[in-house]
């Protein structure tokens, strides 16, 4: 093989050497293993931190409101879905006074009307709710407005807890 | 991070019609236009270079060097719009280590790689290395240093070694042009194989970036050409340029009948797409498809070609309109490509409304960073034609006895 | 400059490309190329996961979409959904409105005057979870992929933000996380699943509009709902295998 020829297939060699130790190096340990993936990557993403904590969690304290629940209208409806996550609350709580929780572990009390409105204020959408044998309530819609009106003088909004428990609605 | 925001919510108040919330940001912004148009310029380049070569078409001979040298200067900078564009650019190297079977554009990182090594470099390097032999004797200095390293400290330019070096030239541009057909069709394949999008998914995607990337090429190295010429205050050979504007001339043909075959299939069948698609071209896309890639980047062009075909003007007219119509093609065809990229997106894949496009000057995906990656291979372009001028290639029979 | 003539002509060129070609493609049709080559197969021992709406239930409190961003650190954008609720008003004369406010995590206001309205309904959207994804097919580096219990995911550690998944989800569901760069998605809360616990849009539904489950079990949830209900999922003709599956959806859902 002429001179040239021998020279640059050895500069091709040595390229095609150096991409094949970066290609050992540089594929992740785990990759391939259950397909053309880092199977590492499973267990990073199940290792993620919760925020909700579920409604079993709220009751070993707030037995007693869940009582309260368990007979109105919101029976079925979870704690933290007008509450927020909940999972610091439900794990270090315990661990303070009543009334002295830091910011952080306090719960978002739903009072607003915007927070009663947003399943319950009218809406065509959800005129025509079925439910199967299981639940044969219909959610109850009202127009806010008409319903609990602002006070005309003042403009006040009475808020919806003024008369419904949010509990016990 | 904020002023990224803040073009957000200005796209946000432009939204027409309902998208899905994910689709309100634009994902593929001005650089991956950028880079189906660089590798395209590479790849009609090339193919520009392989008719003189391959096909004989010797007329072309002034061309050759340029044609190559362009190919490679662009080829140069086409990863970079890519790595700018990504989200995390450093671990960019991954296509190559892990590349995934089923994604057209895992084939980018070898496809890139083989077509810059092994067929552009190489065709240069057999096709100067007599020349850089030479040169190096005839020059001192760093650019001696440069033809030495270059030529690989090589010294045989005996009649065998170069009739080696001419033949495997020939073997190498062979196989460059599949792979000038791979490296831009892989890209329109990129495109044509997601069916998630009506506007791009079509079977003639591929093609039709393929034959555009074609126009694109030859009218660079045609503008190239004449500008060169000019800066050198040389005379233009008038023939090389009318069958540079013929070959043009002819792929413009296939190109538009390709591109209008797309349309009317589409409007033709009208599918599920066709209605949010139709408001889109007349809407958004109007100016961009109608006006810049449409009437000035194929029209124009064409009728003016095919009038040349019939009525050649004196040459100094040609010779300016040769230029004005290679500049217009040029910006056509990027407009064809912002067509398919952007305008695939503007559109909602729930066919209910329409989002926008924003960018600013600066920023990663900015248009200044357009702009550069744009100028960058036209330094090294100027770089390449200092160090290995094709009009300075000796005659072979200069420094042999036949 | 060239005066060798190459020893190849241009019939051997074209004889010798047509056999490489030819051979090719006759080769290929004994190994069938298969397409999608990440489809993923239901299997028939362990989970398969699956997911069920019911549209009907559905009230468009948007408390799921709340409860995935805060579950999950979804950036608070309105840019940024692992899961969303759309407004769909038809009305009489047959315009079709579509809205999804911030996602509807703050519900939903009526737009249109309850006269002119034919239908209108909630629809949930999150991720599809497809046994033949499209997003996991394109994806260059191997960066999303599909759990073998039927979850896709994305590898966040390893995924370059080339967007093309993104490009290739025909349901929308997935983004590019503006702090980290990288695609992310829902995950069908795979670190509750873990744990025993449910996603937290499924946790979260006052009215049990969402039901997930394993496909492979006969007496899950999923696999009651699929029973007992006209189930589709959307986009059907894309063939994506999608494992979200709708009751009650109107053919003007996309």
């Amino acid at each position: 093989m002429p001179q040239h020829l021998k020279r640059l297939v050895g500069v091709f060699a040595v390229f095609i050497i150096l991409f094949l130790i970066l290609h050992y190096l540089l594929t992740p340990s785990s990759f391939g293993e259950l397909g053309h993936y880092r199977a590492k990557a499973i267990p990073e993403n199940e290792l993620k931190e919760l925020h909700y904590a579920g409604s079993e969690q709220c009751s070993k304290c707030h037995e007693d409101i869940r009582k309260d629940k368990a007979i109105g209208f919101h029976a079925k409806l979870k704690c933290e879905v007008c509450h927020g996550p909940g999972l610091k609350h439900a794990l270090y709580a315990d661990q303070f006074k009543a009334g002295q929780l830091p910011d952080s572990l306090i719960l978002y009390k739903p009072g607003e009307r915007k927070d009663c409105s947003v399943c319950h204020q009218f809406n065509a959408a959800r005129l025509k709710i079925q439910f199967d044998t299981i639940n044969t309530s219909m959610i109850h819609q009202v127009n806010s407005i008409e319903h609990n009106p602002f006070d005309k003088k003042t403009k006040v909004e009475f808020k919806c807890i003024e008369c419904h428990n949010p509990h016990q609605p | 991070m904020e002023q990224h925001l803040q073009d957000l919510y200005e796209v946000l108040s432009k939204v027409d019609g309902y998208v899905y919330p994910n689709e309100i940001e634009l994902n593929w912004s001005i650089l991956i236009v950028l880079y189906p148009y660089i590798t395209g310029l590479v790849a009609g380049a090339f193919i520009l270079a392989s008719l003189e070569r391959i096909f004989k078409v010797h007329i072309l001979k002034p061309t050759y060097g340029i044609a190559l040298l362009t190919a490679f200067s662009f080829m140069l900078v086409a990863t970079m719009p890519l790595i700018s564009h990504l989200g995390k650019p450093f671990r960019a190297y991954e296509i190559m280590i892990t590349p995934h079977s089923s994604s057209a554009m895992a084939i980018f990182g070898f496809v890139y790689l083989w077509y810059l090594m092994v067929v552009l470099l190489l065709e240069i390097w057999f096709d100067y290395r007599r020349d850089m032999i030479i040169w190096a004797q005839e020059t001192t200095g760093v650019k001696r240093f440069l033809y030495r390293v270059l030529s690989l400290w090589t010294t045989d330019i005996s009649p065998k070694a170069v009739a080696l070096d001419n033949r495997i030239g020939y073997i190498v541009t062979v196989i460059g042009i599949p792979s000038a057909f791979l490296l831009h069709g892989y890209v329109g394949f990129i495109f044509g194989s997601i069916k998630a999008n009506p506007w791009w998914s079509t079977v003639l995607m591929p093609v039709i970036f393929l034959f555009s990337a074609i126009v694109s090429g030859i009218a660079l190295v045609m503008l190239i050409y004449i500008l060169l010429t000019k800066i050198r205050k040389l005379k233009i050979d008038m023939d090389c340029l009318d069958t540079i504007a013929k070959y043009l001339f002819y792929i413009l043909i296939i190109d538009f009948v390709l591109e209008g075959l797309d349309q009317i299939h589409r409007i033709y069948e009208a599918e599920e797409s066709f209605e949010v698609l139709h408001k889109l071209v007349f809407g958004k896309l109007f100016f961009t498809l109608f006006f810049m890639q449409g009437l000035f980047g194929t029209i124009v062009p064409l009728v003016t070609l095919g009038t040349f075909q019939f009525y050649k003007p004196n040459e100094k007219v040609r010779k300016f309109i040769y230029l004005a119509i290679s500049a217009l093609i040029l910006i056509g065809v990027f407009f064809m490509r912002w067509n398919v990229v952007i305008g695939g997106q503007l559109f909602s894949k729930s066919f209910y409304g329409y989002t926008s496009f924003k960018t600013g000057m600066i920023g990663s995906e900015g248009y200044l960073m357009a702009a550069v990656w744009l100028i960058v291979p036209f330094i090294i372009l100027s770089f390449l034609l200092w160090l290995l001028p094709p009009w300075k290639k000796k005659e072979e029979a200069e420094t042999q006895v036949l | 400059m060239r005066p060798v003539k190459p020893k190849i002509s241009r019939r051997d060129f074209f004889k010798a490309g047509t056999i490489i070609v030819g051979g090719i493609t006759v080769a290929s049709a004994f190994t069938p190329y298969d397409a999608v080559l990440i489809a993923a197969e239901k299997p028939k021992t362990g989970k398969w996961y699956g997911i069920g709406i019911d549209i009907n239930k559905c009230i468009g409190c948007g408390k799921c979409a709340s409860a995935c961003k805060q579950e999950n650190n979804v950036p608070k954008a309105p840019f940024y959904f692992r899961s969303w609720v759309e407004q769909y008003t038809i009305k009489n004369d047959g315009t079709i409105i579509v809205e999804s406010p911030n996602g509807g995590i703050d519900g939903f206001k009526q737009s249109v005057p309850t006269n002119e309205i034919f239908k209108s309904f909630f629809v949930p959207k999150m991720c599809n979870h497809c046994a033949k994804s499209p997003c996991v097919q394109v994806c260059p580096v191997g960066a999303t992929f599909e759990t073998p219990e039927g979850i896709v995911l994305v590898d966040e550690n390893y995924c370059i933000g080339c967007r093309y998944c993104v490009q290739a989800c025909p349901y929308g569901c997935r983004y590019i996380h503006p702090e980290k760069g990288t695609a992310d998605k829902c995950t069908l809360c795979i670190h509750r699943l873990v744990k025993g616990l449910q996603p937290a849009c499924f946790e979260i539904c006052p009215t049990e509009a969402r039901i997930f489950g394993d496909l492979n079990d006969p007496a899950s949830k999923v696999n009651y709902f699929l029973k007992n209900h006209t189930c589709m999922v959307i986009k059907p003709h894309l063939n994506t295998g999608s494992k979200l599956f709708y009751n009650a959806l109107s053919s003007e859902v996309r």
